[in-house]
């Protein structure tokens, strides 16, 4: 009988005594106090995104407010000229696909094929170690240091060709090149070694193992790595400058060698110009710009995820 | 030569896969493993092939440069070149030209000098293309023969194809130690030009820099880079920092801490759109919404004649554009914070923001550090946005309103400007970057070392 009366004390009890331990004032006061910074800390870390996202809207909503009467098929399809009425993006964009003509077709084999070596074939070795050691640092080297390399080496010790698309090219996929070799070891590492065992269980050579069966599996994630970098070069300025990637180009280039500008390049010097037409155009200009390059990074994002293998 | 080499090359793989497969068939015995050959036909084409066109190949690449040097002796040789000037930079200004008009690249030259020279470099262009036409024609020829002779039952064209495969993945890994050197060379070589028309101590330490072409020795000449140096971390690693720093880390906690999965799958792309926009943009931005605004805001607070290029409005747009990287590399480091520790302080009764700030954030402080170091090296070799938006003068001053100009900013201006290169004026231009070039360098060790390390710590 007094079993149950004890027990049900002892759980007045426990109920009572955290109730009682709350219900101190100044416990509460310091709960409340904690709760409050709670919701502080909060608060400010959203309004640290909606800053960030907000100045992103802002930015982009600026260049479609100023340029998007700019768009018109004469500007797409006009090239450069001192007329801010008559002016056109087609010379430069034409630069701009001259020029990544070259570095991807430059980058992305090399890029490949050193990813393939250092993962699947290089020794360990001091070698091996400052080549990986340079191709880190390269990917962090500022991009004006890469038009000084082209400046001093391509123009002034080789002697190609001022302003040119494969002197940009070049002088890009130095730059590039970094960028494709991390993109594509992490996916090659990715690749489980189980396939690599197989394929020589049944007598493939290395090479064999490497071409036949982990390279197709890493291509998606090399694919991915090598539009990123891709898009970042479209977006590079700095280094054309230095290459003299600048000229007024009043006809779209029609060679590798002739002088050309890109588009950054473009958007760059029309925002020079003192002429109050440039400002529409230079903003149109950007909203092809990002266009361009907003659809590359989707690309990229789409890639990753619909042929991204879970092993 | 190209289209010769690799036409070619298809032609040889064919054949080559042709004859392994006569052999194969002669030979007869196709179940015993014994008498089989020792490569897949395949191979013995892609040997041919490599045979045949690889040498042409090698030679259609260097052979521009070789016939070039060849064009030159032979239009320096002829009867024309002797009427021309002695001094070499005219000589040199006026080929140039002819060859231009040679090529078709320009229509009228501007010296009438070069329309002499057109003939002979016609000429000789045709010549030496000739020489090269029938250079490669030879190497095809011969390098087919070779290789087809080498085809023979016992030939192992597996592995020789395979030596050379791993010669060519050796030799593209080769590329990057090559742009390393050459970045290092280059940039050595110019600066050390400089410094021996202008002192080292004057350029590391000298407060005046207004660079000019005629150098006085012994005096100072204003190649001093201080101002530059100091408007390149006043923007780059203070008002930047201030700016990405607290948003960059508070929008990775939120993100991995606070935010539901599906708002953080919509979010963090969003963020990254914002290191995806080229900085021409950005400098844009910053020198045509930003800038006026800036100014107007000094105003505001009573300065006099405040500019629109600032430190300020181009530090702003710099920090945002850092966001993203600091965000990504915190974000990183506060995943890696094993969870036991997350879960001890919750379960001590720590409310979130506690258990952030008083075990997540100290737990991944080396990390966060590792990516700011990192972000720091991006601002400060960031050009577009301080070439668009900060200005040329060379100010010594800590006042965010003011105009400063970083070292970039003078790369770019030093370079673009006059065409004469060995004048000290553009040589300063390789002393900033290198000094560029070693600072981002240092950062970027130390930064990869010390992230390197935390992770070492937690796995």
């Amino acid at each position: 009988m007094t079993e149950p009366a004890s027990a049900i004390a002892i759980a007045t009890n426990m109920e009572r005594k955290p109730t009682d331990w709350s219900a101190s004032s100044k416990m509460r006061q310091r709960l409340a106090s904690r709760n409050r910074t709670e919701k502080m800390f909060q608060f400010t870390g959203l309004a640290a995104v909606v800053l960030a996202v907000f100045f992103l809207a802002f930015l982009l909503w600026s260049m479609l407010a100023d340029g998007v009467h700019g768009l018109s098929w004469q500007f797409l399809t006009g090239t450069d000229s001192s007329d801010p009425e008559t002016v056109g993006i087609w010379g430069a964009l034409k630069g701009s696909l001259l020029t990544m003509a070259v570095t991807l077709g430059l980058s992305f084999p090399i890029g490949v094929l050193t990813a393939l070596y250092l993962e699947e074939f290089a020794p360990r070795n001091m070698w091996t170690d400052i080549v990986e050691v340079s191709i880190n640092n390269l990917a962090a080297v500022p991009s004006i240091i890469f038009g000084l390399l082209g400046l001093a080496v391509f123009l002034n010790f080789m002697h190609l060709p001022r302003s040119a698309p494969v002197v940009g090219g070049l002088t890009l996929a130095l730059m590039t090149m970094p960028v494709i070799v991390i993109a594509g070891r992490n996916a090659i590492k990715s690749v489980p070694p189980s396939i690599r065992d197989a394929a020589r269980g049944i007598g493939a050579s290395p090479v064999q193992v490497v071409f036949h069966h982990v390279l197709p599996l890493a291509l998606p994630g090399i694919m991915t790595g090598t539009i990123i970098g891709m898009a970042r070069a479209l977006g590079e300025t700095a280094p054309l400058l230095m290459i003299g990637m600048r000229a007024f180009i009043p006809t779209p280039p029609s060679s590798f060698t002739e002088p050309a500008t890109v588009l950054p390049v473009q958007i760059f010097l029309w925002s020079d110009e003192i002429s109050q037409g440039f400002v529409e155009k230079t903003s149109a200009a950007i909203i092809v710009l990002l266009a361009v390059l907003m659809t590359m990074n989707s690309i990229a994002i789409i890639l990753r995820n619909r042929f991204e293998q879970k092993w | 030569m190209f289209l010769i080499a690799i036409l070619a090359a298809v032609v040889a793989s064919f054949l080559g896969r042709r004859k392994a497969q006569a052999i194969g068939r002669a030979s007869g015995g196709g179940g015993d493993p014994r008498s089989r050959m020792p490569a897949l036909p395949g191979h013995y084409g892609a040997f041919l092939a490599l045979c045949t066109g690889g040498p042409a190949f090698v030679m259609a690449c260097i052979w521009p440069t070789i016939s070039d040097t060849f064009v030159m002796r032979a239009v320096l040789a002829s009867p024309v070149a002797k009427t021309l000037p002695a001094a070499e930079i005219d000589r040199e200004a006026i080929i140039g030209e002819a060859r231009g008009l040679a090529d078709g690249t320009i229509e009228a030259a501007f010296n009438p000098a070069s329309y002499e020279l057109v003939k002979p470099i016609t000429a000789a262009i045709q010549h030496f293309n000739l020489i090269g036409f029938i250079l490669t024609l030879v190497l095809v020829l011969a390098g087919f023969a070779a290789g087809y002779l080498c085809i023979r039952r016992d030939f192992r064209a597996r592995d020789r194809v395979e030596t050379i495969v791993m010669v060519c993945l050796m030799a593209a890994s080769l590329v990057a130690l090559v742009t390393t050197f050459g970045i290092v060379a280059s940039l050595l070589f110019e600066t050390s030009l400089f410094f021996r028309q202008v002192p080292v101590t004057e350029f590391l330490f000298g407060t005046h820099w207004s660079p000019t072409t005629d150098i006085v020795p012994g005096q100072t000449n204003g190649f001093g880079a201080v101002p530059l140096f100091w408007g390149t971390v006043f923007i780059g690693a203070i008002i930047a920092m201030i700016i990405a720093i607290p948003i960059g880390v508070l929008t990775a906690i939120y993100l991995t801490q606070y935010a539901r999965p599906t708002v953080r799958k919509w979010l963090k792309p969003t963020l990254e759109v914002l290191a995806g926009i080229p900085t021409v943009v950005y400098g844009y931005f910053a020198a045509l919404t930003l800038g006026p605004a800036v100014r107007e805001f000094a105003l505001m607070l009573g300065m006099e004649n405040p500019t629109s290029e600032s430190a300020l409005s181009a530090g702003l747009v710099m920090g945002v554009m850092i966001i993203p990287l600091i965000s990504s590399m915190s974000d990183d480091s506060i995943a890696a914070v094993p969870a036991s520790m997350r879960d001890g302080a919750l379960a001590l009764g720590a409310t979130k923001s506690e258990t952030v700030r008083k075990v997540l954030v100290p737990a991944a402080l080396p990390g966060i550090v590792g990516g700011i170091l990192l972000a720091v090296s991006r601002a400060i070799g960031e050009t577009m946005i301080v070439v668009m938006a900060a200005g040329m003068a060379a100010n010594l001053s800590a006042n965010p309103f003011a105009s400063v100009t970083t070292v970039t900013t003078q790369i770019v201006q030093l370079l673009t400007g006059d065409q004469e290169f060995d004048s000290a004026k553009t040589l300063s231009a390789f002393a900033l970057g290198l000094v560029l070039f070693i600072v981002t360098l240092i950062l970027n060790v130390i930064a990869l070392s010390i992230v390197k390390r935390y992770r070492e710590a937690y796995e």
